[in-house]
């Protein structure tokens, strides 16, 4: 790195060609605020959904369950803990950030915020809602663990390297953790009269998860398509999800 | 957050007629904050007549080699860069953060690997520091490097890239690309583009054996040779870039401030710019945010944490005066600058001017 003359090509047109960008030093300001604003809605979501998720380890019927959950809990801090240190380098005070919020606040369960933001912090709609017990954290996982590696195997492309780096480490932890919950809810089903709790519980995520997947202006997608920050419209993601979770839930004859 | 460290100027060295090497040791205690991965960089702090420059430079030196080294080429009107190459000195001290970047890929001294690399200018500093790093602690490595400079007089590290091809026989070969000048053999001559990508792939580098590419330089010959490598068969994961900070700004100019009359006016008329579009809002000087009410006019302004503490909402006030409540992320010079939070923004002037694009 270092400062340089030698090029002319104006940032846009090198974005909108597929360049990458490479410190917080390269980005034009507007650049910068959509850049932080998407690291932020991880940070926040993976906060809020490790907070709400250490709740349902004591919930676990096994030693094993509660070791998965366990672990989750951990590694959703360590994804947030990954991208927040590249937050700090654009200047966010990495540890006001992280105290700034109580991750562990909730709406009522029978609240519907559609796919609205709400309250203080970035996080993605499902995170307001609460869990239910074991079977509704399982659940819950399942179907947000599918939505998260969408989500992440989308921006691996994402033109600013440090993040889509940082993002390919963190997708087959979250694969697994959607494994693990599978893994769960097989043990859930075959455990007794647990079926039609299972129903209810994916009824309620089911439509929460798709409106996170949100509904963004063309115009606004276009842009951030230019920046290289997006390559697959929010309907097309949102369909290759209810395609993953249509196949595992006919799997578990739950359709 | 930022943290700057001071590091003390042990040595500046000339390594071509307009670029410098500079070794740094740190504070007592500070080394860990130091212990660099191969291919960072370090951020410097410097006052130039009273405002603060920023400038990032990689470190060349090897991973192993317990030394912290940075190469600083001069650009025309580089401020920085300028002072580096003329005015500093052994024994002085700097402020800088520690390491920071992820142009680099685990050490494996295990497994064999082909790299190859593509350099121009000062782009080679990162590359040296990795190709080092690779050469001594990857013993089945194999390296190959392609290095463009204008001429042979402005090639920076030239001997030491000699001097490794000597120390590891076999496994370091380099190509250089001369801008100006005429070479026995056409290849090596003009600038590093697609046409020569090919030529190259085709007759000197065998691309399907290469394991990792690693790119540094300005923006075009970085998309050319991306390209070219996906063309040739390797995936996005395979190649890794750094960018030359080319969009780093010169000295900015101090924040414009009116002294319009602290009338009881509970009214403000903001004008705001995002992404090159101007409106003007009337809000109330009480109450509302600077962010708040761009937000309420439709505007799409960046913002995350609504707290003070990411600084997604930076922006410049040009023109009038504004009050900060709080502030958390935004260090001294920022706002000597001009830049603030708008999350946190009232204006206290009738007229306030802010920008997000600045």
């Amino acid at each position: 790195m270092s400062e340089s003359t030698e090029t002319k090509m104006p940032l846009d047109n090198y974005l909108a060609q597929g360049g990458k960008l490479t410190s917080p030093e390269n980005v034009t300001p507007r650049y910068r605020g959509h850049i932080m604003r998407m690291m932020a809605s991880f940070i926040d979501s993976q906060l809020a959904g490790s907070a709400g998720f250490a709740d349902s380890v004591n919930t676990g019927p096994g030693v094993k369950e509660r070791i998965a959950a366990s672990r989750i809990t951990l590694e959703k801090l360590v994804h947030a803990e990954q991208v927040l240190m590249l937050l700090g380098q654009f200047g966010a005070n990495t540890e006001r950030y992280f105290s700034h919020h109580p991750w562990t606040a909730r709406l009522p369960r029978d609240s519907d915020i559609g796919n609205s933001r709400h309250g203080q912090d970035m996080r993605l709609n499902v995170f307001h809602y609460p869990i239910q017990g074991w079977i509704d954290a399982v659940v819950m996982n399942v179907l947000m663990g599918k939505a998260v590696s969408v989500q992440l195997d989308e921006n691996l492309k994402i033109s600013y390297q440090p993040l889509a780096e940082a993002y390919r480490e963190i997708l087959p932890r979250e694969r697994r953790h959607a494994e693990l919950g599978l893994e769960g809810l097989v043990k859930i089903l075959a455990s007794g009269n647990t079926r039609h709790e299972v129903q209810q519980s994916v009824a309620y995520w089911r439509p929460r998860i798709a409106a996170s997947f949100g509904s963004s202006s063309s115009e606004r997608f276009e842009q951030l398509q230019r920046l290289g920050l997006r390559n697959t419209p929010n309907e097309q993601l949102q369909a290759a999800w209810e395609k993953d979770v249509s196949v595992s839930l006919s799997e578990l004859k739950l359709d | 957050m930022a943290r700057f460290l001071s590091l003390h100027v042990s040595d500046v060295r000339r390594e071509t007629r307009d670029a410098v090497v500079v070794t740094l040791t740190p504070q007592v205690g500070d080394e860990e904050a130091f212990d660099f991965i191969q291919g960072q960089y370090l951020t410097f702090r410097r006052n130039f007549d009273g405002e603060e420059l920023r400038r990032s430079y990689s470190i060349c030196a090897g991973r192993d080699e317990g030394a912290l080294r940075v190469g600083i080429k001069r650009v025309d009107g580089g401020c920085f860069s300028t002072w580096a190459n003329e005015d500093l000195k052994i024994g002085e001290t700097i402020d800088a953060m520690p390491p920071m970047g992820s142009f680099h890929t685990p050490v494996d001294p295990h497994i064999a690997r082909n790299y190859l690399f593509f350099a121009v200018g000062s782009g080679i500093t990162p590359v040296l520091s990795i190709v080092k790093t690779l050469l001594s602690a990857e013993p089945n490595a194999t390296l190959t490097l392609v290095y463009g400079n204008r001429s042979s007089n402005s090639i920076m590290f030239r001997e030491e890239l000699d001097d490794l091809k000597n120390v590891y026989m076999g496994r370091l070969s380099v190509v250089h690309i001369l801008g100006s000048e005429a070479q026995d053999i056409d290849l090596f001559s003009g600038r590093i583009d697609a046409e020569k990508c090919r030529l190259l792939f085709k007759s000197w580098i065998d691309i399907s054996s290469v394991d990792q590419a690693f790119i540094c330089g300005p923006e075009a010959m970085m998309l050319t040779v991306a390209q070219s490598l996906r063309d040739h068969g390797l995936i996005d994961e395979q190649i890794k870039f750094e960018l030359f900070a080319s969009s780093q700004s010169g000295r900015a100019s101090r924040k414009v401030v009116s002294k319009t009359n602290e009338g009881a006016n509970a009214i403000c008329t903001a004008t705001i710019t995002i992404d090159g579009t101007t409106q003007q809002i009337d809000m109330a000087k009480r109450g509302e945010t600077v962010l708040d009410a761009a937000l309420a006019a439709n505007m799409d302004a960046p913002y995350a944490c609504k707290a003070g503490v990411c600084s997604t909402c930076r922006a410049m006030v040009l023109e009038g005066e504004v009050e900060m409540e709080k502030n958390h992320s935004l260090e001294d010079y920022e706002v000597n600058r001009g830049y603030v939070l708008t999350c946190q923004c009232y204006p206290l002037s009738d007229k306030v001017v802010v920008s997000y694009d600045q």
